[in-house]
């Protein structure tokens, strides 16, 4: 006769975890990709949809209208009823309206729940959360600021009674566009993440941003005005990344008359720099957390 | 005996006059440790400084045998942290913030899904783990910290005041799941407080820490396991204290007490028997040694 077997009980809930760990790479991708689609208010409430969606509409809306006629008209380019500088001028306040409201809310939550001591303590080190923060920035603002001129490019193409002649006489304009798209995404990654790096409060960060974004036409309007140096426009903060962008578009200018390039860009150079430079100062230290 | 959870040299933290950790040096190598202090003896600074939050003024730390200092990202990946602040994200459920962590903390996309149902059935959310944390009640938002401290399988967590603002039952099924970590699934837990019943349900050791250093360490399963005991008994403490050296128990009279040396079951049975055979009455058998609740006291006063 054999013992029976003996009982045995499992705690089938919890079990310790030995499995693969990804590299650090990973970890601010997923950052990166959980904070972008929260921004887009994605897993979440349908009102916080609202917001974000209707700025990608307009974003586009422009671009579709331009691809549409050529369906509608024979004979007529999306390139002749919207140029790329157009395109570039309707694009700014979307951007401005996006950026502002979107990008401060990827900082200023965290901070405002205090899980940046979950972060810095057991998940990623300072340096890391501020780079999947910075990448999150980009795409999100190249989805408003670069996607409409790539779309109208393809559309040109697409639409095109040759696409691949179509194609093969337009691709030398595809790196100034491209340019065109990264100048004015990253400096509103960067002004948007600065903004939401001194508060913890989304309201104040939107509110700091818009005002500055908004002032500084008025101020550097008055001053040109004032002095006549045409040159003094390339202060207004709003429109330093489009008109940077816009010196690496060809044909006319999305403006009358704009400030000299080598200004807009040195402009456009100090924002982003002091940007980067703030948020990293205000993430260097974990004891803020 | 297990290895070092936490190693601190000759630790110095000041902020602007406040010395909060003066020469802290301790070695934590018990499966659960319990952090005792009144508020503002350190316990929150040298949690902070072990997790990388705090760089320390002069000193050295070690986690799980490596330099805090050189080690930071092989660390966090192996350690646990429930805060006591609320640090929780509320437009998350707790499973999303769960499978969040656990992603930044280096998991796959499936393990992060797998381990953050197991920690939240674990610790009792089951049923909620869908719902916003700003819903959540005081104890359910515990639960949650203390899940996503737990949903990398970390080697060390560190608590604190993991009972904080609990109604009864949920603190006892708070301190439940912490007994559990460290006795049943060997993690090593180092838990912050100023609650020494929590400390005493949980921890195999207590270290005290006052002004800023370590004024008291101790074991706490130890000191009522076979240590001397007091004995009060119906009569004349005397006449049995005789008795029982007749039957080679050693026990010495202080006033109306009996102070026996040896509390082993031996003896224990050797006093129940002596007093059933003589008709005597046994009053009450205490612990004999100096309380736990006596040396914290005396260690924060």
């Amino acid at each position: 006769m054999t013992s029976p077997p003996a009982a045995r009980l499992y705690d089938v809930r919890y079990s310790r975890h030995t499995g693969p760990r990804e590299p650090r790479r990973r970890s601010v991708l997923a950052l990166a990709r959980s904070s972008a689609t929260r921004a887009l208010g994605l897993k979440r409430t349908p009102g916080a949809k609202v917001w974000p969606f209707l700025l990608l509409a307009a974003a586009y809306l422009p671009v579709v209208a331009a691809v549409g006629v050529p369906l509608l008209a024979e004979g007529v380019s999306p390139s002749d009823v919207l140029a790329h500088q157009q395109l570039l001028g309707l694009l700014t306040p979307v951007v401005i309206a996006f950026s502002a409201t979107t990008l401060p809310s990827l900082l200023t939550r965290e901070r405002r729940d205090r899980v940046l001591s979950l972060y810095f303590s057991t998940a990623l080190s300072p340096a890391e959360y501020v780079l999947g923060k910075v990448l999150a920035a980009l795409a999100l603002v190249a989805v408003v600021g670069l996607g409409p001129l790539l779309a109208l490019f393809a559309g040109t193409v697409v639409t095109a009674d040759a696409p691949l002649q179509q194609l093969r006489d337009d691709i030398g304009d595809l790196p100034g566009l491209v340019g065109a798209g990264l100048a004015v995404t990253v400096y509103f990654a960067g002004v948007g993440l600065l903004a939401g790096s001194l508060t913890a409060k989304r309201v104040f960060a939107v509110g700091g941003l818009l005002a500055a974004l908004l002032v500084t036409p008025l101020v550097s309007a008055l001053a040109s005005t004032e002095s006549g140096e045409r040159n003094l426009l390339a202060l207004d903060l709003s429109q330093a990344a489009v008109r940077a962008g816009a010196t690496l578009l060809g044909g006319e200018p999305f403006e009358p008359d704009p400030p000299a390039s080598a200004l807009v860009w040195a402009v456009w150079a100090v924002v982003v720099v002091g940007s980067l430079a703030v948020l990293a100062w205000r993430y260097a230290d974990p004891e803020d957390a | 005996m297990t290895a070092d959870a936490l190693r601190f040299d000759g630790l110095v933290k000041v902020f602007g006059d406040v010395r909060a950790l003066d020469g802290v040096t301790a070695s934590l190598t018990a499966p659960a440790t319990g952090l005792l202090g009144a508020n503002g003896a350190g316990k929150s600074t040298l949690m902070k400084v072990a997790l990388g939050l705090l760089a320390p003024d002069e000193g050295q730390v070690r986690v799980l045998g490596m330099d805090a200092s050189r080690h930071g990202a092989a660390i966090r990946a192996r350690v646990g942290y429930m805060p006591e602040h609320a640090c929780l994200p509320t437009d998350m459920s707790a499973q999303d913030l769960c499978l969040h962590l656990a992603r930044l903390r280096g998991l796959t996309r499936r393990d992060a899904l797998r381990r953050a149902s197991e920690v939240l059935f674990a610790v009792g959310l089951e049923e909620e783990r869908h719902r916003l944390v700003a819903t959540y009640s005081l104890g359910m938002a515990q639960r949650t910290k203390l899940a996503q401290a737990l949903v990398h399988g970390p080697d060390l967590v560190v608590l604190d005041e993991p009972t904080s603002g609990l109604d009864p039952a949920g603190r006892h099924e708070m301190l439940a799941i912490l007994r559990h970590l460290s006795r049943d699934l060997g993690i090593q837990v180092v838990i912050s407080s100023h609650v020494l019943d929590d400390i005493e349900r949980t921890c195999d050791e207590v270290i005290v820490l006052a002004a800023g250093r370590v004024a008291a360490r101790q074991t706490v399963t130890g000191t009522a396991a076979a240590g001397p005991v007091a004995l009060q008994v119906t009569g004349d403490p005397a006449a049995f204290a005789a008795l029982l050296h007749e039957r080679g128990v050693r026990a010495s009279v202080d006033g109306p007490r009996l102070f026996l040396p040896d509390g082993s079951p031996a003896v224990l049975d050797a006093v129940r028997d002596l007093a059933a055979e003589r008709g005597v009455g046994v009053l009450s058998l205490v612990d004999g040694t100096r309380a736990l609740e006596d040396a914290v006291v005396e260690a924060m006063a």
